[in-house]
């Protein structure tokens, strides 16, 4: 792929610009970010009880942990007909308490003029469209997800409980049957939040879809889902957590990754070994209008989708595509993002990005929810919009035929991929990642081991350190899939033992999916908490 | 001395109060056809024998404007609507409307200008259909008035016989469809209430009742009458507010309570939480149209004493008792045509009034319907339980025992038992629809909490017999006031006034508003000094003495200190990466209550 190099240089030039202003504002950040966990804290303790239940256990004994067997975890709930169904579930929570800093983008007011918009609109009376009240989620939603460090606390103030928890919400209404779709305009988002969570990357501290993913599966053992991300940024953070999961279709189209933030999200990036092609990366071209991102959607998406045949599919839903938006170069508009929702139509979209609040935000965000509802969302136009304006320029066309046709190659062979690759592997996998954590700044080094089962997707353990200014943290995290076999399962925790001895972390973690038991082990203390 | 009336659908109801006493009641029967003669004959009948100069104050509560509209009998209206991007204005389902092109957007900038040729046209061709009311509403309107002053400008000049109601007049508040529908209502109704308080005025005249008099508010306030003229969509519902009121007034302060207003054929609730009336929180429903007109959170079941009492198959051969929803005559004891269950609270001895042998024979003859399809079964119900477990009741009645007194009782039981679990489900509903309210910020997460009421407290003619079973199943105290048979009356009589205002204020434009009042402003005007380094506080302190001004322009000055303030919020505007100004909204109320001297009775 070639790129004209007036606009790479655009894109980069708005890059550095951005890094620059957030030095600036780092130290104001930080002190605020201080205060507020100091705030939120003291809430937290007031209420009568924190969110979910958590066991602390002194581990002072001489066998420092004792594992029982695990159990197996309550049976799932079978989910309802949705077929009769009628309206479109909606979280509206802008979060008007909470920013990263004050003139961050990821401030107060980004769903002010929204809220006016959707409100003005009248839209909460429509017929169509059912309004639910958010709830804060558990610690125990966020262990099926995250290794946080230090503790799930530090990572997940209350606002992330919310945002987390809404999706949750909307997840039980869609289940139920109350709803045929739903809609979680919620923030902050989450999409770059990854397994591991030292602190805060690309404004995202806990992964709301990837909570969703593990409530579903835990709750309603719903197997195959397919997350599609419409942000312009790379779902990176998504797509690092369900990388070895065969079971979870990720596919995100963005603006090409040497342009923009977080710089990843190439074609190249297809899975781990046994989960190739179920991540599908789309790197357009900067500057992609309506017609791009319909014709990759049409062409690529739409049959991988068709070919998958998900139970759910889920839309991490940015607005950041937009051509307004301040932190990207592409062309999208409201009416694009309208047609992209009713063609996907996805069983549920969660907000991501989308930092245009005033000329993009009020109008795609009432376009899509009118798509989903099913209305006429035809008068729905940003004030200096013209249809036509923009137009797919047509050497970036000819890279968009080459990504459709580079991916649905790959797609059709996944099975033959996943064959070749694992017969050159041994009994484990090892993968060594850097990841860097722009908001909080932090470099963490992970390696990353999968085991080759032949029964089931494999036990997977992460040692990552961390560096700070000064401080350096290491922590060990051992992760049994919700659908492993038995072996795995009770290899994994054997790791888990064995790592609780090794001084050299500072903590360790237990994420037992199958048997939907979370432990978190600290070095220090000797403490062990369970979720 | 205080009069308070409230002309309700059956009866109107009149209480004349003095030294916080109530010194006397009146029940007289609403004339649908005229209402006037109904408040009057009720009026006499209370201040009768009392002169007139003793008279402090008089509020009326009066279903005037319900009435009109549900009868269809209000003016039409020429919509003149300007709705911008957004939703395709051809899914709204308003009559009579003429679509314009121009849009403001939610900071109220003009996106697109008018089409003055456009407006012309319409203008001519509503001229031209005979149009006399005209309501012209933009969306964004409340932020920027511009489009329909303009549109007003023209309708003046080339129709100008036409009444033209403006949009940012009526309200304020974001909801653009909501906001047509209470400017349509405004405008249909003006001339005929106007006419309805001017036959109010004549008729006090020559009772030489001089005190001022007020009109109750479907938010539980009350308005000077002279001013009502102004909103007069704002009296809907009243009703159920001066029962709310009535229903705060006679039970123990900051309680939280159920308010049950059990009619003929329906039965009203409304909640009282933590001694403060819980208000709907988008406004109500009128005729087919949501509305902004704020009114407390009512809901109305169709359960009442006089409900027909039937019984209906249930399927696989067995049969059910349905209570409502509708209403054939009066109670059977009453010398109704059909049984009720005032007929089974008479059987039970809960109530006194009707005729106990016709009581009787209705509740039996229910009694042997339902037991020919149950006498198969070997049931072993004491009936108490009734309702829970229908299938099985009555089952231990046979058909030759149709007069057998257990029978009777039993039946009575299980129809009572019906009708007030009809209620208290309605109540739980309520509750868990207010906890279900939307939250929008982090605070309101948190605090949301589980309340439940304290008292079931019984107001209008049919509580008696039903309210103890009410609040047995909501294991709460059942509560029926003194009085309570005219609670709403009393409501009306010791309700305070009401007001709201709602500041919002753009420092980068420089401007500020008043919503209810639809002036845009310059902040030069305001002693603010610095609109860069304004606070909250500063938003606070123009917005307390906007609603001074409001209060004394409304001649109810004496209230404005129990003002609070509901909700206040700032927004930076961020351009680039500069702080560019601040978004201030800060809303005020004069919160619903009770007058002092009502209060002064309660210390006594």
């Amino acid at each position: 792929m070639k790129f004209g190099f007036g606009k790479i240089k655009d894109a980069l030039k708005g890059v550095a610009e951005k890094e620059e202003r957030e030095k600036e504002d780092e130290e104001e950040k930080r002190e605020r970010e201080i205060s507020e966990a100091r705030e939120v804290k003291e809430k937290m303790s007031e209420s009568e009880q924190g969110p979910g239940t958590i066991e602390e256990l002194n581990m002072e004994a001489k066998e420092p942990v004792k594992l029982n067997e695990p159990g197996s975890g309550p049976e799932p709930l079978a989910p309802a007909d949705r077929t009769k169904a009628e309206k479109t579930g909606l979280i509206f929570f802008p979060a008007f308490d909470w920013a990263i800093s004050p003139t961050h983008p990821e401030r107060e007011e980004r769903l002010l003029y929204t809220r006016d918009q959707i409100f003005e609109e009248g839209l909460m009376d429509l017929p169509q469209i059912a309004e639910y009240t958010p709830r804060l989620a558990g610690y125990k939603d966020i262990a099926r997800v995250h290794f946080c460090v230090p503790d799930i606390k530090a990572q997940a103030t209350t606002p992330h409980l919310i945002a987390a928890g809404s999706c949750l919400v909307l997840a039980d209404a869609l289940m139920v049957g109350e709803v045929k779709n739903a809609f979680a305009l919620v923030r902050p988002p989450g999409h770059h939040a990854m397994t591991v969570a030292h602190g805060n990357r690309g404004f995202c501290n806990i992964n709301n879809e990837a909570i969703l993913v593990e409530y579903l599966r835990r709750k309603y053992g719903i197997r195959r889902i397919a997350i599609v991300d419409t942000d312009v940024h790379h779902g990176d953070g998504t797509q690092e957590i369900f990388y070895n999961d065969p079971d979870v279709l990720f596919i995100s189209f963005h603006q090409d990754g040497r342009t923009l933030y977080p710089g990843s999200g190439f074609m190249n990036e297809l899975g781990g070994p046994k989960a190739l092609a179920r991540t599908i990366n789309i790197p357009l071209p900067p500057g992609t209008p309506d017609e791009g991102i319909l014709y990759v959607l049409d062409s690529l998406v739409l049959p991988i989708l068709r070919d998958f045949k998900p139970e759910l599919v889920l839309n991490s839903a940015g607005q950041d595509n937009h051509y307004t938006d301040p932190l990207a170069n592409m062309r999208f508009s409201a009416q694009g993002y309208a047609r992209l929702n009713e063609k996907l139509a996805p069983d549920m979209a969660v907000l991501e990005g989308g930092y245009a609040i005033q000329s993009a935000l009020p109008y795609v965000n009432t376009g899509i929810i009118l798509a989903m509802a099913g209305l006429d969302y035809s008068c729905v136009r940003e004030p200096d919009y013209t249809p036509g304006m923009f137009v797919q320029a047509s050497r970036d066309r000819k890279v968009l035929d080459e990504i459709v046709a580079t991916q649905l190659e790959n797609w059709k062979n996944r099975d033959f991929l996943v064959e070749e690759t694992v017969k050159g592997l041994g009994d484990f996998y090892h993968r060594k990642k850097q990841i860097f954590y722009d908001t909080d700044m932090i470099q963490e080094f992970q390696d990353e081991t999968i085991k080759m089962c032949p029964d089931c997707q494999g036990y997977v353990t992460i040692d990552s350190h961390a560096h700070r200014s000064i401080n350096d943290t290491r922590v060990f995290g051992v992760s049994v899939p919700i659908y492993a076999c038995k072996n795995c399962q009770a290899e994994a925790r054997e790791e888990y033992k064995k790592r609780i001895r090794d001084p050299v972390y500072e903590h360790v973690y237990l994420q037992d999916k199958k048997a939907d038991e979370y432990r978190a082990y600290d070095m220090r203390t000797k403490k062990e908490t369970v979720y | 001395m205080l009069i308070g009336i409230d002309v309700g659908g059956t009866t109107t109801d009149a209480v004349l109060i003095g030294n916080g006493e109530v010194y006397s009641t009146a029940k007289v029967a609403t004339e649908p056809q005229n209402l006037l003669i109904s408040l009057l004959t009720a009026l006499d009948a209370v201040s009768g024998e009392i002169p007139p100069e003793r008279i402090k104050r008089v509020v009326f509560s009066t279903t005037v404007i319900t009435n009109l509209i549900a009868e269809g009998k209000t003016d039409h209206v020429a919509l003149l609507l300007i709705p911008g991007p957004g939703l395709n204005p051809a899914s709204y389902n308003f009559p009579d409307s003429f679509f314009l092109k121009g849009a403001m957007d939610y900071r109220g900038r003009e996106i697109q200008a008018l089409d003055e040729a456009e407006v012309r046209e319409n203008v001519s061709r509503i001229r031209d259909l005979g149009f006399l009311r005209a309501a012209v509403v933009s969306k964004f309107g409340q932020r920027n008035p511009d489009h329909e002053f303009r549109v007003a400008e023209i309708l003046e000049e080339m129709h100008p016989e036409c009444k033209v109601e403006l949009g940012h007049r009526v309200s304020g508040k974001l909801n653009f469809p909501r906001r047509v529908a209470s400017t349509m209502f405004a405008s249909a109704t003006k001339e005929k209430y106007r006419a309805f308080v001017a036959e109010i005025k004549k008729a006090l005249a020559e009772r030489d009742i001089k005190a001022p008099v007020y009109i109750l508010k479907a938010d539980g306030g009350t308005l000077p009458l002279e001013k009502s003229t102004e909103f007069p969509v704002e009296t809907i519902f009243s009703g159920p507010a001066a029962s709310t009121i009535g229903a705060l007034a006679l039970t123990p302060e900051g309680q939280t309570s159920v308010v049950v207003d059990i009619g003929g054929t329906t039965t009203d609730l409304a909640l009282i939480l933590s001694g403060k009336p819980l208000m709907a929180s988008r406004g109500a429903k009128l005729d087919a149209f949501l509305t902004q007109v704020r009114a407390f959170a009512v809901r109305s079941i169709a359960v009442g004493g006089d409900s027909a009492v039937r019984v209906a198959e249930a399927g696989e051969g067995k049969r059910t008792i349905t209570v409502g929803p509708d209403r054939a005559g009066p109670a059977y004891c009453m010398g109704g045509p059909e049984p009720t269950p005032t007929d089974a609270l008479r059987v039970l001895g809960l109530i006194e009034i009707g005729d106990p042998g016709r009581a009787k024979e209705a509740v039996a003859s229910i009694a042997s319907r339902i037991a020919k399809t149950e006498s198969k079964d070997e049931g072993k119900d004491e009936g108490k339980d009734a309702g829970k477990d229908e299938d099985r009741l009555g089952a231990d009645i046979e058909a030759e025992y149709d007069y057998d007194t257990r029978a009777e009782t039993e039946t009575a039981c299980r129809i009572v038992d019906i009708a007030t679990e009809m209620i208290a489900s309605a109540v739980r509903e309520m509750f868990l629809e207010w906890e279900q309210e939307p939250a929008y910020r982090i605070w309101e997460v948190l605090q949301k909490k589980k309340e439940r009421p304290e008292n079931v407290v019984g107001v209008g003619g049919g509580a008696r017999g039903l309210i103890a079973g009410v609040a047995e199943k909501l294991n709460a105290r059942p509560l029926i006031p003194e009085h309570a048979e005219v609670g709403n009356a009393i409501g009306a009589a010791v309700a305070r006034p009401t007001l709201t205002l709602n500041l919002r204020i753009d420092t980068e434009q420089k401007v500020y508003s008043v919503a209810e009042e639809g002036e845009i402003l310059s902040l030069n005007t305001t002693d603010i000094s610095n609109f860069n380094k304004m606070r909250s506080e500063d938003a606070e302190a123009l917005a307390a003495k906007l609603l001074r001004e409001r209060a004394e322009r409304f001649g109810i000055s004496e209230y404005a200190g129990e003002a609070e303030i509901t909700h206040s919020e700032v927004f930076n505007v961020v351009k680039g990466w500069l702080t560019a100004g601040r978004l201030f909204d800060v809303n005020m109320q004069i919160p619903a209550g009770l007058i002092p001297e009502w209060k002064r009775r309660e210390k006594a």
